[in-house]
């Protein structure tokens, strides 16, 4: 029967490592018995009382004991941990909420397999700032801005650690060219009654930006019709609404929209695509009852939105 | 302030808001025209010198971010007046010494576009009824180098002085165009109309 | 001897305007009288050759005669002062050059407009109808001025009735007058007061492009704007035709009121060849359309 008292420590080793355990304090020439796992190891891993494992790899992470030869005493147990150091970590700061503040978000270009630990420091001239740790994405903390319209510039700088090594990343960059919105909202793309070649687009600010009047933003609207790969775009300076006026009659169409402060920063991505077809003439004669289900009314396309779309206005297809 | 007031200055804010953005965009190509004149490391994107104290004297935009938030508009104003007085100063002082004709015609014709934005900005104040600020105290822009003046000694320090100010007005600009919204929020030329024809 | 400054005539070349009175004074010098018997009566006033009616003369006093002319439009130059002294030899005294012309007319129909020459960079051209000939060397000037201070003045070259300037500030209200100047006085047009922003002629639309995409009824148009954004919004007039027929049909302006680098054209017949063009100006409809873009066609796709 194994007695087995001894506390586990974690042992870390580099991916394709040649790693050789001893058996505590037991001689090199002790009779002894290892197991991974719980299962016995093979005697070819062994020299003498030493466990020899060769160019490990993760499937060689897991629990090792050694237990003396006669007595099953547990004589050295660890928890073997096979990783890499980490590389120079991918570090990202911007500004969806100018001028509240802005985040960074980080993560490492390849995993590691061994738990890391990640220490940001965010400096503004001589002034250390405060980096919050968001509960939720983990790699993600948020600065305030204490200062508006600073020409200093800001130095981000992110070290990664694990137990085979370290590496850090430091990035700089001024406040204007972090700024970059997220994509608008609730965009909701509609007919217009007896215009064939129209169609209505309107959307939101996105929630994320705290002063649109103060810091009005500017739109990018890209629509096509499916049938075409094609965009059309129109750059619009003022307002949060649209009408097409070259739709292609009775063709359906794809519509984003990106948003960009008005004056800084860089565009968002595009929204959630939303479809919409021209109002038409005469409504589609339907031959088959499963066509029936397919009616459009004006506008509403045949294109079950995905789950995640609201739809608040029966005329129109919402993407969030 | 009564409604015809409010109407002038709504319109001539929104103006001053188009002025701004105009500048900031003539100012970006302008400014990296004559940091290319200037030659590296000026013009190379992560130059980033340390501002000399001769730098220090050219009028900053960065403001703590909740004083500015609580700006009256009178003071808000004042702000852009002084500063725009300032930058053109030194702006000018910049203009004498360039050697290629046509970024010295560039510059002139932009310091006359800057000294709109100063025509600009009183003429909002004077709408909304504020007096126009005098100078600031010790920042008096005899460092402004235009003709005669004393020119930093060494002349990577004065292309250094013109790298920051460049940067600081590139700021100002848009800081202004934040500066103009948050006004125009107050006094819309638009809804001004509207409530008068109500 | 006698012909040695012996007087003299004021007012000393005058310009005086056409149609108004005139009168001149020939003063004898104290020195001169001593000379024989010498009097202001004795005094001939002279238009180029010929005698001014004595009827205009008076005899101030012995050594000053006074001529005068109610209308100008009879002088000519020289106004000569001669005297008949002893022995009835005519000798002249003095003479002056008399201009004449009108004094300048109020410039009227001062208009502006801003060409676009290049991306960045336009031409403020003012024009204005000068008035009338004054027969005089006359000058104008186009003075602007800013809310808190004058700008400097626009001298036309070689033309009385247009000037150009290429220091055009956007969104900063400017006023704008002519003033005409001559010998004889000064004229202000009207005061106009505007933002260059607002007389814009933008240059056309460039680099457009017709695209058929496999669909029989429409073409595809897309284009560069080249005026910015940032100094105004455009919208646009979308002409097109049969490329055999020289009848234009447009799109309904409302289609193309907004801004845009594109359009799509529909309706149009199958397997047909279309010629199109565009023309641009400010959204607000404030300035000028511009020019008619170059003409690109493209043919439809067949049915």
């Amino acid at each position: 029967q194994r007695h087995s008292q001894l506390d586990t420590h974690i042992q870390y080793e580099r991916l394709g490592a040649d790693v050789t355990m001893r058996c505590g304090a037991m001689d090199w020439d002790a009779a002894v018995t290892w197991t991974a796992n719980g299962t016995d190891i093979d005697e070819s891993h062994l020299n003498g009382s030493h466990l020899v494992l060769r160019n490990v790899n993760l499937t060689h992470s897991g629990q090792y004991a050694c237990y003396e030869g006669s007595s099953w005493h547990l004589k050295y147990q660890t928890y073997l941990k096979v990783g890499t150091s980490p590389k120079e970590p991918v570090l990202m700061c911007r500004s969806n909420n100018y001028p509240k503040g802005f985040y960074c978000s980080w993560h490492l270009p390849t995993p590691t397999y061994i738990p890391n630990a990640f220490n940001i420091t965010v400096m503004h001239g001589p002034r250390e700032l405060i980096c919050e740790k968001d509960a939720f994405p983990k790699n993600r903390c948020h600065i305030r801005y204490l200062q508006l319209f600073s020409t200093v510039k800001y130095k981000v700088t992110l070290t990664v650690t694990n137990a085979l090594g370290r590496n850090s990343t430091t990035i700089t960059f001024e406040e204007f060219a972090i700024v970059k919105p997220d994509p608008p909202e609730n965009v909701v793309a509609k007919a217009v009654a007896n215009n064939p070649r129209r169609l209505e687009v309107k959307w939101q600010n996105p929630s994320s930006w705290p002063d649109p009047e103060s810091f009005p933003l500017k739109f990018f609207l890209r629509y096509r019709p499916l049938i075409l790969d094609q965009w059309q775009h129109v750059e619009l300076s003022d307002g949060t609404s649209h009408t097409i006026t070259d739709a292609y009659a009775g063709k359906e169409y794809i519509i984003q929209v990106a948003a960009k402060d008005n004056d800084i920063g860089t565009w968002s991505d595009w929204s959630v695509a939303v479809h919409a077809t021209p109002w038409t003439e005469e409504p589609k004669h339907l031959t088959t009852e499963a066509q029936v289900a397919e009616t459009t009314t004006a506008g509403t396309s045949s294109f079950v939105p995905p789950p995640t779309t609201k739809i608040c206005d029966p005329e129109a297809v919402v993407g969030s | 302030l009564n409604s015809t007031d409010e109407v002038g200055a709504g319109q001539s804010i929104q103006k001053t808001y188009d002025l701004t953005r105009y500048l900031e965009h003539q100012l970006r190509t302008l400014a990296g025209t004559y940091l290319n004149y200037l030659g590296p490391p000026f013009n190379e994107p992560d130059f980033n010198p340390p501002r000399m104290t001769r730098a220090e004297m050219v009028p900053s935009a960065t403001v703590d971010f909740e004083l500015w938030r609580s700006l009256n508009d009178n003071s808000r104003l004042a702000a852009n007046y002084r500063a725009y007085t300032h930058l053109l100063c030194f702006l000018r002082g910049m203009d004498g010494q360039v050697a290629k004709a046509e970024l010295r015609k560039n510059l002139g014709h932009f310091c006359t576009s800057l000294q709109g934005l100063v025509v600009s900005i009183a003429s909002v104040m004077s709408s909304l009824g504020y007096p126009l600020p005098g100078p600031l105290g010790g920042a008096d822009p005899t460092w402004a180098r235009g003709p005669g003046t004393t020119s930093p000694h060494n002349d990577f320090l004065k292309k250094m002085d013109d790298f920051w100010l460049l940067k600081e007005l590139q700021t100002w600009l848009w800081r202004s165009a934040k500066d103009f919204n948050r006004l125009k929020k107050k006094v819309p030329p638009a809804a001004i109309t509207l409530r008068l024809e109500a | 001897g006698l012909v040695q400054s012996c007087g003299y005539i004021i007012p000393e070349s005058p310009v005086l305007t056409l149609g108004s009175s005139f009168t001149a004074l020939c003063i004898l010098n104290e020195s001169c009288l001593d000379f024989g018997n010498i009097h202001a009566n004795q005094i001939i006033w002279k238009i180029k050759n010929s005698v001014v009616p004595k009827e205009q003369y008076h005899v101030i006093n012995r050594t000053v005669s006074r001529v005068t002319f109610s209308d100008t439009s009879t002088l000519a130059t020289p106004l000569t002062c001669n005297i008949l002294a002893d022995g009835q030899i005519e000798q002249n005294i003095y003479g002056i050059a008399v201009t004449l012309g009108l004094p300048p007319e109020k410039p009227e129909n001062l208009t502006c407009i801003v060409h676009q020459k290049s991306k960045r960079e336009y031409i403020m051209t003012c024009t204005w109808n000068p008035g009338r000939h004054t027969f005089l060397p006359i000058d104008f000037h186009l003075k602007s001025e800013w809310a808190l201070g004058a700008l400097p003045d626009c001298k036309p070259q070689g033309v009385n009735n247009s000037c150009s300037t290429d220091d055009v500030q956007f969104f900063v209200n400017l006023e704008v007058w002519v003033e005409a100047k001559n010998a004889l006085g000064m004229a202000e047009s009207e005061h106009i007061d505007f933002d260059p922003v607002d007389i814009v002629k933008p240059l056309p639309p460039h680099k457009l492009l017709v695209s058929s995409a496999e669909q029989p009824a429409f073409l595809k148009l897309s284009w560069e704007n080249q005026i910015r954004e940032v100094e105004m919004e455009l919208k646009f007039n979308i002409r097109y035709r049969i490329s055999d027929s020289s009848d234009w049909m447009e799109i309904p302006p409302e289609d193309t009121a907004s801004p845009r680098t594109s359009f799509t054209v529909q309706s149009l017949k199958p397997y047909t060849e279309y010629v199109f063009s565009l023309r641009c100006m400010k959204k607000d409809g404030k300035g000028y359309w511009s020019d008619w873009s170059e003409e690109k066609s493209g043919v439809t796709s067949e049915a």
